[in-house]
């Protein structure tokens, strides 16, 4: 992987994994159990900066490309993907808020989202609308004081919703979608935690009611009508790429931890992995962390170099690297046998928390939808353009 | 028409031909009401003509009426940054005749 990174890009995941490796990796076991992530881990996250890290200097963040932003991602999602899951909506809210936020929302937000002060949550999924976003029941209604908004609605499966301190919110006014920033302690709002998810666990997911919730109108991102083509798209973007990324860490782990307990682990005279059919699952695993790591990288460069493709590339870099996380922790754990079975090995936290990369920020059914259909019209296009050329 | 113009609007459109299935689209035709575009086209159009142009779309821009069609979508650059329509009108040419 070095090969496809600078120097700058090598030294930072280098130091990306040594922050892994001494402030989650020893502990995403328990917090797993205890399905939360103290708020010291949070913290920590805040002071090293990782959490505006796709926020420019001038508002207190690194502003590192987003190559550097996938490392981080991959270094932290090897050792647990819910840990990294506070980056996946932090930077889903903050691109939004620098993308279609005023100057003077920008200077409010972004610097407490850079420090840490404040974490971010994206309020999109509703109990009733997952994949199908144009069918938000989620309203807005004009305030009959101060030219601002009454928010009412439910939204479900919000990551962090139970620690978040901001929550950029989707809903229609008048069938026009708007996104707009909500506070945690705005009157009305009810935050109630869902706890046991099979995987995942720590991440602090939540159902959101907004019971009439006051909007000013200093609040909404963007303008009504927006708030699905273009305020959504930008964070759904990054929030595909660090699920992408911390999804390529954990199959970078099933592997790691799978090739390390092949190499050890002694059946009568031999090694587990002196058996042919061990060989063959680590050679998949092997071979799909190859080619999702380029992926990934391709992903993320093509979002750096603002190229129309990106997309495109990100769509199928999440859905094939999501797709192999699972394939690779099923048989990490065939590997370890009983000892992966039991919660103790991290392959078994590994098994639980793949299957949800695969449903969050969009499933890989609804990426099949897109990306299939995309090809084929690709394909209808060249023909049409050939026809062309033909004619003239 | 200014040789900018011509420049402009043929890259867009090239743009928009390559993203959508239809042949013959009408420079004036709009990309929305006719529905022969994705849910995506929005933010790809906007990244393009950001990397293409050199010029950052904001929350001011957010106008249905600056994106709707070729024609709207080429007078929307020339408006946002006249130089770097021109910049890349010359550009365009140089590739065209080196």
């Amino acid at each position: 992987m070095n090969a496809f990174l600078t120097r700058e890009q090598s030294a930072s995941y280098a130091e990306f994994q040594e922050f892994a490796a001494a402030n989650v990796e020893p502990f995403a076991g328990e917090w797993d159990r205890a399905q939360k992530i103290p708020d010291s881990a949070v913290s920590l996250l805040g002071q090293a900066g990782y959490l505006g890290a796709c926020i420019p200097s001038e508002y207190g963040g690194k502003g590192w490309d987003v190559v550097t932003f996938g490392l981080l991602n991959e270094a932290l999602g090897r050792s647990d993907s819910a840990f990294t899951g506070i980056l996946t909506v932090q930077s889903m809210v903050s691109t939004a808020v620098l993308k279609w936020g005023t100057d003077e929302q920008r200077r409010k937000w972004l610097p407490p989202l850079a420090k840490g002060e404040l974490i971010g949550a994206f309020a999109l999924t509703e109990p009733g609308v997952g994949s199908d976003i144009q069918s938000l029941t989620t309203g807005f209604k004009p305030s009959d004081r101060d030219g601002g908004l009454i928010l009412s609605g439910e939204k479900k499966w919000i990551t962090c919703g139970q620690f978040a301190g901001l929550f950029l919110v989707f809903g229609k006014l008048d069938q026009k979608p708007l996104a707009c920033l909500v506070p945690r302690n705005s009157a009305g709002l009810e935050i109630e935690p869902i706890q046991d998810l099979m995987g995942f666990r720590a991440a602090g997911l939540a159902r959101l009611r907004f019971n009439d919730v006051a909007i000013p109108s200093a609040s909404v991102i963007g303008k009504p009508g927006f708030g699905l083509s273009h305020v959504a798209p930008v964070g759904l973007q990054f929030g595909r790429i660090s699920t992408a990324c911390s999804a390529l860490g954990l199959l970078r782990g099933c592997f790691e931890e799978s090739t390390s307990y092949a190499a050890s682990r002694r059946i009568g005279e031999n090694r587990v992995g002196d058996l042919g059919m061990i060989q063959s699952l680590i050679a998949r695993m092997g071979a799909d962390l190859e080619a999702a790591k380029l992926l990934c990288w391709s992903a993320c460069r093509a979002e750096d170099e603002h190229h129309h493709e990106t997309f495109t590339r990100t769509f199928i870099a999440k859905y094939f690297t999501s797709q192999a996380a699972v394939r690779a922790a099923s048989d990490a754990v065939q590997v370890w046998g009983a000892s992966g079975c039991h919660e103790s090995s991290p392959v078994a936290r590994y098994y639980r928390g793949a299957k949800i990369m695969e449903i969050i920020e969009g499933t890989t059914q609804v990426h099949e939808v897109i990306l299939g259909k995309g090809f084929v019209q690709a394909a209808i296009r060249k023909q049409l353009a050939q026809r062309r050329e033909a004619s003239s | 028409m200014t040789n900018d113009t011509n420049q402009v609007n043929e890259t867009v459109r090239n743009f928009i031909n390559n993203s959508i299935n239809i042949d013959g689209l009408g420079d004036d035709e709009n990309l929305f009401e006719t529905g022969i575009v994705n849910s995506l086209f929005a933010v790809q159009l906007m990244t393009f003509v950001e990397r293409s142009f050199g010029i950052e779309i904001g929350m001011e821009d957010l106008d249905v009426e600056n994106f709707k069609s070729v024609s709207a979508t080429a007078a929307f650059i020339r408006r946002k940054s006249p130089d770097k329509a021109a910049e890349a009108a010359v550009r365009k040419e140089r590739e065209t005749n080196p």
